[in-house]
């Protein structure tokens, strides 16, 4: 009876052994489950607000070689990818009055109205060559941009289009973070065949204008 | 002002409203949105008076201060402080401040490496189409490190006629990885020759074309690559002969 009890409590003990000692077997074999890749964690981009698109229309005076000066009007947009560097679009139109040959000679016109109508585009690539800023009263400092500009574009004139090439100087200045106002001097060039020979032309605009940076 | 003609005036003040419209509602659209907030995690920043490597510090920002980036302009980004302090901090020392669950938030400058990532590419050249000045706009769209897809269109100006293209063109480059980066291309597109009225009085023809071409492209700095180019065209005419053109551009573009 003793030995019979005393066999019951080994066994148990045995076999609680065995299953502790099991366990123990197990522990590493738990731990070498888990997963030792870790996931790289995304960084996800953020979205910043950036404004480095500038549009507006401007005002101004072309003085078309052996034309008049005449009132221009256009829209301009303009994309900043660095600090220094922008490209430019711009879209004018004005209109040629008469030629100095015609208001002398008093005779008929050389060209029609239609004919006289001024328009260009053109690509121009800009360098914010002297960034700088501007004092207004004691506590106001704005940003002002001088720059230069060079381009190529169409004229569309005396029914006929001209390569065209842009060079100019303008001057920009931010009235706060996103209006500015602006002062432009560009003098439009391409060679023309309307009076017979080829001559080379300077078109000269003086513009000014508004733009809203977004 | 007299004599400006009223359709142009009219589509000029439509798109004019039209990019005034879209500025405003951009900028209306900006101000509701959450602001960004980041915390300075090196010793200091600097904050400067205007968006520009030239201006002057008026402030730093210490370690530990919590910026609210309120937009970005070219490689500078607005923040305002606790304090209410606004300036200009650069984009490469906002790189290294962290965001709200403490992770840099790895805003970077564009360089060569964003070059070599590009998606898009955009950009304007000029040069010469059969002995005529010619303007070629194109925008580009990488699709592999080495292929993309490029959409022009050109004008030229000549003595006798003027013309428009319009060309899709595969553009492969052996080696996207280099600064100076040659590239094959092939395409094809149609063109409109307009004789010029003053000269000749024949009708506008359009015909398509086919072009091979090769070129060269150069990172220059930030966003900006120089990109020179020579196509050679056959534009296929309803006369006996095919004519066979060469063009030579150079232009600067851009990529994003």
């Amino acid at each position: 009876m003793d030995s019979r009890l005393k066999r019951v409590l080994l066994a148990t003990a045995l076999c609680g052994l065995a299953a502790v000692s099991a366990r123990g077997d197990d522990e590493p074999e738990s731990w070498q489950v888990i997963d030792p890749e870790v996931k790289p964690r995304e960084i996800e981009p953020v979205a910043m607000d950036t404004e480095d698109f500038e549009v507006g229309p401007f005002l101004g005076i072309l003085a078309i070689q052996d034309f008049d000066a005449d009132f221009l009007y256009g829209l301009r947009a303009a994309w900043h990818f660095s600090e220094d560097f922008f490209f430019e679009a711009s879209y004018g139109a004005s209109q040629g009055d008469l030629t100095s040959y015609e208001k002398l000679s008093g005779g008929a016109p050389l060209f029609e109205d239609s004919e006289r109508d001024y328009t260009f585009y053109g690509i121009n690539f800009g360098w914010n060559a002297l960034p700088g800023e501007a004092f207004i009263l004691d506590s106001r400092a704005l940003k002002s941009d001088f720059f230069l500009i060079v381009g190529a574009g169409n004229t569309d004139f005396l029914d006929d289009n001209f390569f065209t090439v842009t060079v100019g100087a303008g001057y920009r200045l931010l009235i706060n973070d996103w209006i500015t106002w602006r002062l432009d001097v560009r003098d439009h060039i391409f060679d023309r065949d309307a009076f017979g020979e080829n001559d080379t032309t300077n078109n000269f605009e003086l513009s000014t204008g508004v733009t809203f940076f977004f | 002002m007299a004599g400006v003609n009223k359709r142009g005036y009219a589509s000029l003040c439509a798109a004019l409203l039209v990019a005034c419209l879209g500025a405003l509602s951009a900028r209306a659209l900006a101000e509701d949105e959450a602001v960004l907030q980041s915390t300075v995690a090196q010793p200091y920043i600097d904050m400067r008076t205007q968006p520009g490597r030239g201006y002057p510090v008026f402030h730093v920002a210490e370690r530990g201060d919590k910026l609210d980036l309120l937009f970005q302009r070219t490689d500078w980004i607005k923040v305002r402080t606790a304090k209410g302090i606004e300036g200009w901090v650069h984009v490469n020392d906002i790189g290294r401040t962290l965001d709200a669950r403490g992770d840099p938030l790895a805003f970077k400058s564009p360089d060569f490496d964003s070059y070599t990532s590009r998606t898009w590419e955009f950009g304007f050249m000029v040069g010469d189409y059969d002995s005529t000045d010619t303007l070629v706009a194109y925008l580009g769209w990488h699709f592999t490190p080495n292929l993309s897809l490029e959409l022009a269109a050109s004008e030229n100006y000549g003595d006798f006629s003027d013309g428009k293209m319009a060309t899709a063109s595969i553009v492969h480059q052996m080696f996207p990885q280099w600064r100076y980066s040659p590239f094959l291309t092939i395409g094809g597109g149609v063109r409109q020759t307009n004789p010029r009225s003053t000269l000749v009085a024949t009708e506008d023809r359009t015909d398509n074309t086919a072009n091979v071409g090769a070129g060269l492209r150069v990172y220059l700095t930030k966003r900006l690559l120089l990109r020179l180019q020579y196509k050679y065209y056959v534009v296929m005419t309803d006369r006996d002969d095919d004519e066979e053109v060469n063009e030579w551009t150079v232009g600067l573009s851009a990529f994003f």
